[in-house]
């Protein structure tokens, strides 16, 4: 019977790790290197009221239609207290290249390479741009898409800046899930 | 003298008639419709004994292009499973995009384009633990029950595996 009991409660406990699979609810620090070869780790932005980790890609085409949104939020918030962190899991995407791409998108955030994809893996990371905006406890306030439309004559919903201004404003975050059509992250076989 | 004209007559009369089923053959218009949730509803429920292949591609995903001639083969040899692709690029994009890469293509299967609500509700429509990371692929089995979710790109063994998997079903 007491080994039953205990198989009841394994069971119990690997269908719940298997629910609780698809969201991350908080991350660990980290370490990683931009593409200048600074080391950047998650606390050096613990002070802030938010950070925010996207997930971006130099070839994908629908990560490249935000980069001037992300260059826009970006300026429109890193006054406000809240971090930025680029992160580049993609295999195929070297530091060079992502020097140049953010350069020739005025990107002024960090980006810091993953190699190997293990942030990615961490964060359970699929598709380019993803963000994650974190506390300063690393939990995830809001994990999704920047806005409603890669055609931005289309948006309807700004869903990264409404989250930012509602954890500026005090408020908890209302939406904290979306989802968007993206590039899958290439990760090392 | 008359069954020879008539005899002419007739081979003239067959040639334009085979000439004019070739040059429709070479005009056959691609249609690319729009699918919602009732339709993707309707074609995942209506199996009528066939397990679907299900596959979500954009002109933009370069993966997904690469992935492409692997399913036009299997839908080729899979004559009992039913083959379908849905675009997720624009619907305005029906005529300047997704019709000339499905020629390019000679695709063997049809392809509709993405007229949900917004992607998210195609998105969770298909798969709630899916983040949008294409391409995807979704396999059902003949009674319409899902048994494969595929994301990134997959080789034709890998596809050939899991229809195999869905057809025992």
């Amino acid at each position: 019977m007491k080994k039953l009991n205990k198989l009841f409660v394994l069971t119990l406990l690997f269908t719940a790790s298997l629910l609780y699979a698809g969201d991350v609810t908080k991350v660990e620090n980290f370490k990683l290197k931009d593409y200048n070869g600074k080391e950047h780790q998650l606390s050096d932005f613990k002070d802030s009221k938010a950070i925010v980790v996207i997930f971006v890609a130099t070839q994908c085409p629908i990560s490249n239609d935000y980069n001037s949104r992300m260059a826009e939020i970006f300026n429109d918030y890193k006054d406000k207290g809240i971090a930025f962190v680029g992160i580049n899991s993609n295999k195929q995407e070297s530091v060079e290249e992502i020097k140049q791409h953010a350069k020739d998108n005025n990107l002024q955030f960090p980006i810091l390479k993953d190699e190997k994809n293990i942030i990615a893996d961490k964060f359970a990371a699929s598709v380019t741009p993803e963000v994650y905006v974190l506390n300063s406890n690393f939990e995830v306030l809001y994990h999704g898409r920047i806005d409603d439309s890669r055609k931005q004559s289309d948006v309807k919903t700004k869903d990264l800046r409404t989250a930012l201004d509602e954890i500026l404003g005090g408020k908890s975050v209302s939406n904290t899930k979306t989802k968007a059509f993206g590039c899958t992250i290439k990760r090392v076989s | 003298m008359k069954k020879i004209f008539l005899a002419l007559f007739f081979i003239v009369v067959l040639q334009i008639t085979l000439f004019a089923d070739e040059k429709s053959k070479q005009d056959e218009k691609i249609v690319v419709d729009t699918i919602n949730k009732e339709l993707l509803a309707k074609i995942i429920k209506e199996r009528k004994g066939k397990p679907l292949f299900l596959n979500l591609w954009a002109t933009w995903c370069v993966p997904c292009r690469e992935e492409f001639p692997a399913i036009n083969k299997l839908a080729e040899e899979y004559k009992d499973v039913e083959f379908i692709g849905i675009s997720v690029d624009f619907p305005e994009e029906v005529e300047s995009k997704i019709i000339p890469f499905l020629k390019s293509q000679k695709a063997k299967f049809i392809s509709y384009v993405n007229g949900f609500e917004g992607d998210e509700e195609l998105i969770n429509t298909l798969d709630k633990d899916w983040n949008g990371a294409l391409p995807a692929t979704f396999i059902y089995d003949k009674n319409g029950k899902k048994v494969s979710f595929l994301e990134g790109k997959k080789s034709y063994d890998e596809f050939k595996k899991e229809i195999e998997k869905a057809k025992k079903k």
